[in-house]
């Protein structure tokens, strides 16, 4: 039982102390890549956190418009690469779609592809959200989480390594299937591991999830609610944090998702040990109770037959007729969308990434207005972002 | 007093200790490798087995390659140069052909007599150029692939392997299954001192005995 807390942690010093601008980043360490924040502090306490992005800009989109579609798959790879076979489907999705308004040039993704997607990119939400977890305690100043964490990681890189060759850009998902069909007892590899994981998640939870000091630092901090999180366009498991209950895989059902029991992980507002609903340690429980909600899946997969058959749908050329979509998918870190204009020929005219970890990036300043230096680690790795993503 | 010196008597101690254990490496066998010298996986220490389909290098069985250009045309960072020279028309390097890989790796190249889909517990046979026929039971043979008509001079193979991205288009392309990546820790080992030695060049322009261009040639040398 956690003492009461005091009802809110802004602090406002008077007299105002002079003006200091601390640059941190590029090269921080908890900045989760290359994220430079102009801090404009007032001793201790933040005035301002001014985000400046753009140092791992590597023209995404630009590069899209002289490659054709199967091209641009391992692209995608490099945007999130913590989940890369997320975003290679959300934009194969994106191109099925498109494809799919020509009756002549639709096609019917094959059963198996689909079960192969959804097996994949659910154990790569698992990897995702244990990195989430791992690094967040160690920004907190844990550091054995860390450690656990890159160890189950390892286990899922060893299996993608053996269904697609490749440990972290797998450019497997492709536009019409999957570039490889399974290899022998890998079903059973996947049983194993889930077995193995899923009474470590609990363990997780008592490691760090439950632990007083990480609730100290983290519960009523930063606080998100409904509201704020909907007008700044914030999506995944930030607005989940906030209460809400939007999951593009239980709303808008894609794919398969309809056909698996699952439920959403929200936030939850709990008194006695002084969590707020859209706080850091709400965000942060919602990737927890995510990852079991993702075992679900994976095993309500195993448990019912992978139908047999192709993995790849028969067509001769992706040449997506004249038009345009928008289609969004539920990444790890939220609803990634793609905009993509086609004029009938093999390549784009123009593609443009919605990017989750982007419109949660922009939340930071005013989340952080009023808190310590020491809350600006926590914000960071409660959002979750992934700079790849960000600049794209 | 006494308390003082037994404890600077401990403290030596201590030390010594310690320096007893670290003195004893000194006889123990090095672990460290002269890395770009000698390489840990050659000595098959610490080492884990690269699951097959790994995508590593890119190797090329240039004997198999059509000059198609269909690895150049998908590579998404065109890390892939190639030129070709076409033979006059109607002429051709060699005909079409079956290579039969075998699973222990090597492989036969000929034709296959008879019905060229294998059926279990029989034996192949097939009718080579350096050996005659070659009689091979078919558990042995893990897969037979079409070695096409080449019409082509492969004059250029070069893959550089700075600019890859390991993506795996080019293997997945390529009709006649002869640019693969390697699925060993040799395909995964890299250090050298120079770059240019990270352009991989495939091509064997003196496989083909070509007939000397000598206009060509004059034009270079001028």
């Amino acid at each position: 039982m956690a003492a009461p807390k005091p009802e809110s942690k802004f602090i406002e010093l008077k007299p105002f102390t002079d003006e200091m601008v601390v640059n941190m980043g590029p090269q921080h360490p908890s900045t989760h890549g290359v994220l430079r924040l102009e801090l404009k502090l007032d001793g201790e306490v933040v005035r301002e956190a001014i985000p400046h992005i753009g140092y791992l800009h590597r023209c995404f989109e630009k590069h899209s418009e002289n490659l054709s579609y199967p091209q641009i798959i391992p692209f995608t790879d490099r945007m999130d690469y913590i989940a890369a076979m997320n975003q290679n489907w959300g934009f194969c999705l994106a191109v099925e779609k498109l494809m799919a308004a020509d009756e002549k040039k639709g096609f019917e993704v094959p059963e198996r592809a689909e079960y192969l997607r959804v097996l994949i990119c659910e154990l790569n939400r698992i990897g995702s959200h244990l990195l989430s977890f791992g690094t967040y305690g160690m920004d907190i100043g844990a550091f054995t989480p860390f450690l656990y964490a890159f160890r189950d990681r390892e286990k899922i890189l060893l299996l993608f390594e053996k269904i697609c060759g490749a440990r972290l850009t797998y450019n497997y998902v492709r536009i019409g299937g999957v570039s490889r069909d399974m290899p022998p007892q890998f079903l059973d590899e996947v049983k194993e591991f889930i077995d193995y994981f899923e009474p470590k998640i609990d363990q997780y939870n008592s490691l760090l999830t439950d632990n007083e000091i990480f609730m100290e630092r983290t519960t009523g901090v930063a606080v998100m609610d409904n509201a704020m999180a909907i007008n700044y366009g914030i999506t995944g498991p930030n607005l989940r944090g906030a209460g809400s209950q939007w999951d593009l895989r239980k709303d808008e059902p894609y794919s398969i998702y309809d056909r698996f029991d699952f439920d959403v992980a929200y936030g939850k507002e709990i008194p006695e040990i002084g969590a707020v609903l859209g706080d850091c340690w709400n965000r942060y429980k919602v990737r927890m109770d995510e990852m079991k909600e993702s075992v679900r899946i994976i095993r309500q997969i195993l448990e019912g037959d992978i139908p047999d058959g192709p993995i790849m749908a028969e067509m001769k050329a992706v040449r997506p007729p004249k038009g345009e979509i928008f289609f969004r998918s539920e990444a790890p870190r939220g609803e990634l969308g793609f905009y993509i204009v086609s004029d009938g020929t093999p390549k784009p005219v123009r593609v443009r990434a919605k990017s989750p970890c982007f419109t949660a990036l922009s939340a930071l300043q005013e989340l952080s207005r009023g808190l310590m230096v020491a809350d600006i680690i926590a914000i960071i790795g409660s959002i979750d972002i992934v700079m790849g993503e960000v600049d794209r | 007093m006494r308390q003082y010196f037994s404890n600077i008597y401990l403290g030596v101690y201590s030390v010594f200790i310690g320096m007893a254990i670290t003195f004893r490496q000194l006889f123990k066998p090095s672990v460290t490798h002269q890395y770009p010298y000698e390489h840990s996986f050659e000595q098959k220490k610490n080492v884990r087995d690269i699951p097959q389909g790994y995508r590593g290098q890119l190797f090329n069985r240039i004997e198999d390659c059509i000059g198609c250009k269909k690895c150049e045309m998908i590579c998404p960072v065109d890390c892939i140069y190639i030129t070709t020279e076409k033979l006059p028309k109607g002429e051709r390097l060699w005909d079409s052909m079956n290579v039969v890989h075998l699973k222990d790796r090597t492989e036969i190249v000929g034709m296959i007599e008879g019905d060229e889909k294998i059926e279990a517990d029989t034996t192949v046979s097939i009718q080579t150029r350096e050996r005659g026929a070659v009689e091979i039971p078919s558990e042995q043979v893990a897969r037979v692939v079409e070695r096409k008509p080449v019409i082509f001079y492969l004059d250029k193979f070069d893959i550089d392997m700075s600019l890859c991205m390991y993506c795996g288009l080019c293997t997945e392309v390529c009709p006649t299954e002869c640019l693969i990546m390697i699925d060993t820790l040799e395909g995964i080992e890299y250090s050298t001192f120079d770059r240019t030695n990270l352009i991989f060049k495939f091509a064997k322009p003196e496989m083909y005995d070509k007939p000397l261009d000598e206009a060509a040639d004059a034009e270079a040398a001028d």
